[in-house]
């Protein structure tokens, strides 16, 4: 890690520390920018880097990045967090508290329409939240401590836990509020009805989606008045139709075509830090892994600053923590240097001067580099004596294996959708989850005080905690927080890069 | 003929209770769970439990199976599993952009064929014949995701001549279109070469030119015909050969078809969709084969069906 590096990472900590506030946060309406006068023209064509499986942002599929970056443009959340403060703004909940540490209490914009005209009210929120526990879908589990919902009247939302809820906020920031007597209908989902700043023209599968600016938006105007998402799987196809104008913008480029395009005078490249990860995991409940020193020499024989250079190109950074620096609850680590003498050493002293023998598992749809990432891995390995087989295999398989621990290591990437590290840490750290098995009854206290704290000051702490004592034990290794590149065309202003989930309202089209 | 069309009829419901019976076995054990895959990696056991039940995966194997053939007799092929509609449904959606991808590629195939086939024929052994062998070979043997790639390059991206993605109108066709039509033009070629070269010294060709027909109408009207019932068995084969082919043609040039749903389906273990998708190309698969079986008695009057 480099001084700069450090130094971002201490930044982060102090800027959230100061931003998180008293058990009871108040939102105010002030802090959404008041609707401006612009009238919505133009269109904006854009192609997300996987299809759009579904537009059902409450079922199987809402974890599913095309369907929540549609959802963010159709639907309303009683939250959204502010990408720059990290901070939780009001959006259909104008303000919430937290009476009790298990009682949370939305107070909710009035005069919010859905697309049909038909009034938005605390029913809807009801519903919607019911709507994701019935169906089980993937966020269901981070309101797993959910006792009841009611509706006080048609203008407040209460919610109650059984026990404290620490991350209700980034869990609100993702429930979509649909129409609560319409969304069981059949179809509903094909062409849904929400409250967000687009509503839906078209759907054709595989092909396009098109939306409009909703006219009566209760925020900031859109600034164009159709965007289309248009379905272009491959990506010669895609980085073509961007130059070509047929679509403004894309993003999640591998580094190549990344590099083509930055010679392009029609086209900008703005990049961010993500939500997204790589990460490879040893199986602790197998030899030789059970030894923290196997862990370690692991680490310490893989130089991931030439790998950032050489076969990242600016896709992503060094990472320098269990979890990226994007993310609630991220805290700076001591960085393992590239020292294969060091390596050696400790296998040696776990009793493996001559290495041993491994299977590391993966599958070809992990993320950007994936294939030449898991060679590098595989020979720097082989270069202090580990011979590492390559196991790759297709996702579904992949995730059988996986998920039964049947493996010795595992190299996968891994997005933070909440941006709260309970999501990744708790979730996939303590005993219970034994998803590498590891076992650390201090991890256990730690996760599981932070996730049933409201204080996001204390739950913090308890992450850096957590934190250090998961990087030390070298319970995984951590090489790359991902970096989101966007590229679009020259004309397109406004686009406020995301670390995911980008939404396009804000952007306006000059041509 | 009604009674030959009975018996083939009787085959066809036979052939496409084989295929329904394979492919019904074969996603259900290759490794990998929809239930699973659709909870991921956050899902606990009791979520992925909760969809295997909601899907009925959690019967047993010839339980479903059971269930599976009276509900397909009934037409009724199930709910996607992760799709909001009816299996059948989200095949029959995509079933227009592949028919016109494969019907176009093959027009064309046949189009182009047919007289690089005669040149090479009555030139034998000529340059031009030996030039139409090797671009039909190469046409044949180059992988077409790669030939597709070249062609969103050279067309979409240096020429700018032709969109390089999307369904929409005629120029959005060229492009997929020709790189699924070289895949059989090669084949066609030669077999319509190999014909003709087989009956051109055929007596009867003799005689037309003995009569004093020219060239053109002693191939066209006496050669050809005799030549064709290969060509026709073929082609009506290699559609099926470009249903295969479509699936890599969609995905490269974002063509909303039938093969990029299956490949979707098959990755994401969609069974109801992968089961529908497989039944409706092996029904379309029977029905050409009967078309070309039947056009036989149009090209050879000396064929009979009872």
């Amino acid at each position: 890690m480099t001084r700069r590096q450090f130094l971002d990472g201490a930044l982060t900590i102090a800027g959230a520390a100061a931003g998180a506030s008293l058990p009871i946060q108040l939102g105010t309406a002030a802090a959404s920018p008041a609707p401006a006068s612009r009238t919505p023209a133009g269109e904006l064509k854009v192609s997300l880097p996987a299809r759009i499986v579904a537009l059902d942002p409450l079922g199987p599929l809402a974890a599913e990045e095309p369907v929540r970056i549609v959802a963010a443009h159709v639907f309303d959340s009683l939250v959204v967090r502010d990408m720059k403060t990290r901070q939780y703004l009001p959006s259909l909940a104008t303000k919430w508290e937290s009476p009790d540490p298990t009682t949370w209490v939305f107070t909710l914009r009035s005069g919010v329409k859905f697309h049909d005209g038909s009034p938005l009210g605390a029913k809807d929120v009801k519903a919607s939240l019911e709507r994701m526990l019935k169906l089980r879908g993937p966020f269901a589990p981070l309101w797993a401590a959910v006792d009841t919902v009611d509706a006080p009247n048609d203008g407040t939302v209460r919610i109650k836990t059984k026990t404290p809820l620490g991350t209700m906020l980034a869990n609100a920031s993702l429930l979509s509020i649909a129409p609560a007597d319409k969304m069981e209908q059949a179809g509903f989902f094909n062409r849904p009805i929400g409250s967000g700043p687009f509503r839906v023209v078209s759907y054709r599968p595989d092909n396009e989606l098109a939306l409009e600016a909703n006219p009566g938006y209760w925020g900031t105007p859109p600034g164009v008045r159709t965007l289309r998402f248009k379905d272009i799987p491959e990506v010669a196809a895609r980085v073509t139709a961007l130059i070509t104008g047929e679509i403004d913008l894309t993003f999640a480029l591998p580094p190549d075509q990344l590099a083509a395009l930055g010679k392009q005078k029609a086209v900008q490249i703005v990049s961010t830090p993500s939500y997204r990860y790589y990460f490879i995991w040893m199986n602790i409940k197998r030899e030789p892994f059970t030894d923290k020193r196997v862990r370690q020499a692991m680490v310490y024989a893989l130089d991931i600053d030439t790998m950032v250079k050489t076969l990242m190109q600016g896709i992503a950074r060094r990472m320098t923590s269990p979890i990226p620096t994007t993310v609630f609850g991220y805290s700076p680590q001591r960085p393992y240097a590239y020292d294969p003498r060091k390596a050696k050493e400790l296998l040696a002293a776990a009793g493996r001067p001559n290495g041993f023998d491994a299977t590391m598992i993966w599958n070809p749809d992990s993320g950007p580099q994936d294939r030449e990432l898991a060679q590098a891995f595989i020979s720097y390995w082989n270069a202090i004596g580990v011979r590492i087989k390559d196991g790759q295999a297709e996702r579904p398989q992949w995730l059988d294996k996986l998920l039964k621990l049947d493996w010795d290591m595992d190299f996968q990437s891994n997005g933070v959708i909440t941006g709260d590290a309970d999501f990744v840490l708790r979730r996939l750290y303590t005993t219970s989850a034994n998803r590498m098995g590891y076992a650390s009854p201090t991890v256990d206290t730690l996760l599981n005080d932070a996730a049933a704290t409201v204080d996001q000051n204390k739950r913090k702490l308890f992450y850096a905690q957590a934190n250090e004592i998961i990087w030390d034990d070298a319970v995984g290794i951590y090489p790359f927080e991902l970096v989101q590149a966007y590229v679009y065309r020259t004309g397109v202003e406004g686009f406020i890069p995301t670390p995911s989930f980008p939404t396009f309202a804000s952007v306006t089209v000059k041509r | 003929m009604g009674s030959y069309l009975a018996g083939r009829l009787g085959y066809a419901v036979f052939v496409l209770w084989g295929a329904i019976t394979i492919v019904f076995v074969t996603v259900r054990v290759v490794p990998g769970d929809p239930a699973q895959l659709m909870v991921g990696a956050q899902g606990t056991r009791q979520d992925v439990e909760a969809l295997r039940h909601r899907f009925g995966l959690d019967r047993p194997l010839p339980a479903q199976y059971g269930s599976y053939l009276g509900e397909a007799a009934r037409l009724n092929f199930g709910q996607s599993l992760r799709l909001e509609q009816p299996a059948v449904d989200a095949v029959a959606q995509r079933i227009p952009a592949t028919a016109l991808l494969a019907l176009s590629a093959m027009a064309l195939a046949v189009t182009a064929s047919l007289p690089l086939g005669i040149v090479a024929a009555v030139a034998r052994g000529s340059l031009l014949d030996r030039a139409v062998s090797v671009v039909s070979l190469v046409g044949q043997s180059v992988p077409n995701f790669w030939l597709g790639i070249m062609f969103i390059l050279i067309f979409a991206r240096t020429l700018r001549w032709l969109p390089s993605a999307g369904i929409g109108g005629l120029e959005h066709l060229i492009l997929p279109a020709v790189s699924l039509a070289l895949l059989v033009i090669g084949v066609l070629t030669r077999l319509v070469r190999s014909g003709l070269v087989d009956v051109i010294h055929e007596d009867y060709v003799r005689t037309a030119y003995a009569k004093g027909l020219a060239l053109r109408s002693v191939i066209v009207r006496h050669a050809l015909p005799n030549a064709l019932i290969p060509v026709v068995t073929v082609a009506g084969l290699q559609l099926g050969h470009l249903l295969a082919g479509a699936v890599i043609v969609e995905t490269v040039f974002a063509w909303p078809g039938v093969g990029r749903l299956l490949v979707d389906a098959i990755s994401n273990r969609d069974y109801p969709v992968v089961q529908v998708a497989v039944l409706l190309i092996t029904a379309g698969f029977i029905l050409v084969n009967l078309l070309v079986d039947l056009s036989y008695a149009y090209l050879d009057p000396r064929i009979r069906y009872r």
